[in-house]
């Protein structure tokens, strides 16, 4: 069996040397865990609302989770820091080699994992192969009672059943930014927009916005030396730096 | 059982019986298909022609399409700013349904026509920007009374002209050929 120390760790590009185009920072030592994110993140990009029972089967759909780990044997149990988890928008991605459509493709242009909806076919490889278990599936078309319909926001695609879906880091958002500073003729600006979870975290925990510009404030805060990347020795490449303890 | 059938559909009677179902089977899908390239019904037969003849531009009624993804379509309002001084209005009962509409303050339902499924994002904006005339996607307007489509707005179709307008920009031709610059 070949166990992780026998794959040459050293062989794997780490993440020193990566760079995104877009990136995220989150602080795990202010984050409250309050959901704000989680909330944010449905109602910007149509996530339809699982119900109990479906939910219990282990169905629910985010694309943002506040995570919780305990330390030490009961009963001097201690919760460690919350821990926010979504696409890490992986620079190479393991999700992608693996699906037979072709649905699950690495933008070129914005260095993101894109997940096309009308190629996917449900095969739900892509999930079954990601290390932070972000990807969530359809398994029914969830009803949207009245009024909730009008709500749906019309720059995304409302999703059928049978399809895969995950974070996109607001992709809607980072086009229409772009749109819109060509259309007045300049370069977006750091902090000129933002992803639905970063604007609605009341504790500014997370910051999102351009890896390659040293000048932006993400790129700042990820060359601190206490930022972690999950996972990073699979060779990810993971765009989302992590505070915790700093 | 199946083999009376068969002698009976092979005597001259069947078979013309056979030949008047398949040429009743392919009326219908030749039928289909015509339909599906027809314009739909619309509340009034709004006449293109003339008014593009009067010299108003298509941004006058579509404004959208030189701000943001969506041209729209004009409200009674602007309709009304021209035709409460036409005096034909009074009398047109191709203009009845606008008047009425006016009065009522009900919308003007109309059916459309220019469509690309929800899972494609299309924006005007970036097209007009970089000199695209609609003529080249909406065909002759000047020629047609309610709007109809030149051609099927299919993947093909867009990524023809992306690759032809990227010419040989590398980066350009990445953006444009980006699936997620149109699905997401
Ligand atoms: C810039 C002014 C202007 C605007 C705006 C305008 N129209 Fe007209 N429209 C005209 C003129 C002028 C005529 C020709 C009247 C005539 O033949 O005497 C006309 C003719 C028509 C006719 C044909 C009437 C007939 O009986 O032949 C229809 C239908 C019509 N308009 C509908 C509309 C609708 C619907 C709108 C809103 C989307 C609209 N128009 C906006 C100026 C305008
Ligand atoms: C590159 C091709 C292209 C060009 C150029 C273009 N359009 Fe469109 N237009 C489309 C497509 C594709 C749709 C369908 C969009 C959708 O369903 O979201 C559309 C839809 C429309 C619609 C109806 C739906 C809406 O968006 O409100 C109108 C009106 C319209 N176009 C007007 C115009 C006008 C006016 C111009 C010129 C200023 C223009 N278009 C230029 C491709 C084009
Ligand atoms: C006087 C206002 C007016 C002007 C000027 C005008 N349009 Fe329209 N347009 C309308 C109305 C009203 C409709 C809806 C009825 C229909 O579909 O024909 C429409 C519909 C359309 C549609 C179909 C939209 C859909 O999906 O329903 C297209 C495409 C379009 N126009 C393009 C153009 C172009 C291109 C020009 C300029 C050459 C232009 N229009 C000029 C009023 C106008
Ligand atoms: C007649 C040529 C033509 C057709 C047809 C066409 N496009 Fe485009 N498209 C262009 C050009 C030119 C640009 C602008 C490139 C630039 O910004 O320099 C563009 C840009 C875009 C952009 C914006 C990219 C950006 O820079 O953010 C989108 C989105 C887009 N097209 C979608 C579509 C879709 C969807 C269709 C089919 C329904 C389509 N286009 C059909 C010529 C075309
Ligand atoms: C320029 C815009 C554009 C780009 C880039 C683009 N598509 Fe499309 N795609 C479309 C349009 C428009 C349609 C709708 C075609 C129709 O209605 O027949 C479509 C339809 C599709 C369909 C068919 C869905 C169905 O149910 O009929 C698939 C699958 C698809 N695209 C996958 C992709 C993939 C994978 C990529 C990236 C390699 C991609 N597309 C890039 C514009 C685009």
């Amino acid at each position: 069996m070949v166990t992780l120390a026998d794959l040459k760790i050293s062989e794997v590009k780490l993440s020193e040397e990566h760079v995104g185009k877009w990136g995220m920072v989150i602080d795990q030592d202010i984050c409250t865990g309050c959901q704000a994110c989680v909330a944010a993140c449905a109602m910007e990009n149509n996530i339809p609302f699982v119900g109990e029972e479906d939910s219990g089967y282990g169905r629910s759909m985010h694309w943002i989770r506040i995570e919780r780990f305990w330390e030490g044997e009961y009963p001097e149990v201690k919760m460690t820091p919350n821990q926010p988890m979504l696409c890490q928008q992986c620079g190479s991605a393991p999700c992608e080699p693996v699906c037979p459509a072709f649905a699950t493709v690495h933008s070129q242009a914005e260095k993101l994992n894109l997940q096309v909806y009308n190629r996917c076919i449900g095969t739900r490889y892509c999930a079954n192969n990601c290390p932070y278990q972000v990807r969530s599936f359809n398994w029914r078309d969830y009803e949207r009672p009245e009024p909730l319909p009008n709500q749906l926001n019309p720059d995304v695609t409302v999703r059928r059943r049978g399809i895969m879906e995950k974070c996109t880091f607001c992709i809607q958002r980072i086009l229409n930014a772009q749109d819109k500073a060509k259309a007045e003729g300049r370069e977006i600006m750091d902090g000129e927009f933002t992803t639905a979870c970063a604007q609605a975290c009341p504790a500014n925990a997370i910051t999102f916005g351009r890896m390659d510009d040293p000048e932006s404030l993400v790129s700042q805060l990820a060359k601190r030396s206490h930022g972690v990347k999950h996972l990073e020795e699979l060779g990810t490449l993971p765009n989302v730096t992590y505070f915790k303890g700093g | 059982m199946f083999k009376r059938i068969f002698e009976w559909l092979i005597q001259p009677l069947g078979l013309i019986a056979v030949g008047i179902a398949l040429l009743a089977l392919f009326s219908l899908a030749a039928y289909g298909l015509y339909a599906t390239q027809q314009p739909p019904e619309q509340p009034i037969q709004f006449p293109h022609q003339t008014h593009i003849a009067f010299g108003i531009q298509c941004l006058y009624c579509h404004p959208g399409a030189a701000k943001g993804p969506s041209a729209g379509i004009p409200s009674s309002a602007k309709c009304w700013a021209c035709h409460n001084q036409i005096a034909k209005t009074q009398t047109s009962a191709l203009l009845a349904p606008l008047k009425q509409a006016v009065e009522s303050g009900a919308p003007i339902e109309w059916v459309p026509v220019a469509i690309v499924p929800d899972f494609v994002q299309f924006n005007h904006r970036a097209h007009v920007a970089a000199g695209q005339n609609c003529e080249n996607c909406h065909g002759d307007m000047t020629k047609v009374t309610v709007a109809q489509n030149p051609q099927v707005f299919n993947m093909g179709w867009c990524l023809n002209c992306h690759v032809k307008s990227a010419d040989d920009d590398q980066e350009k031709l990445v953006k444009l050929s980006d699936c997620g610059t149109c699905h997401y």
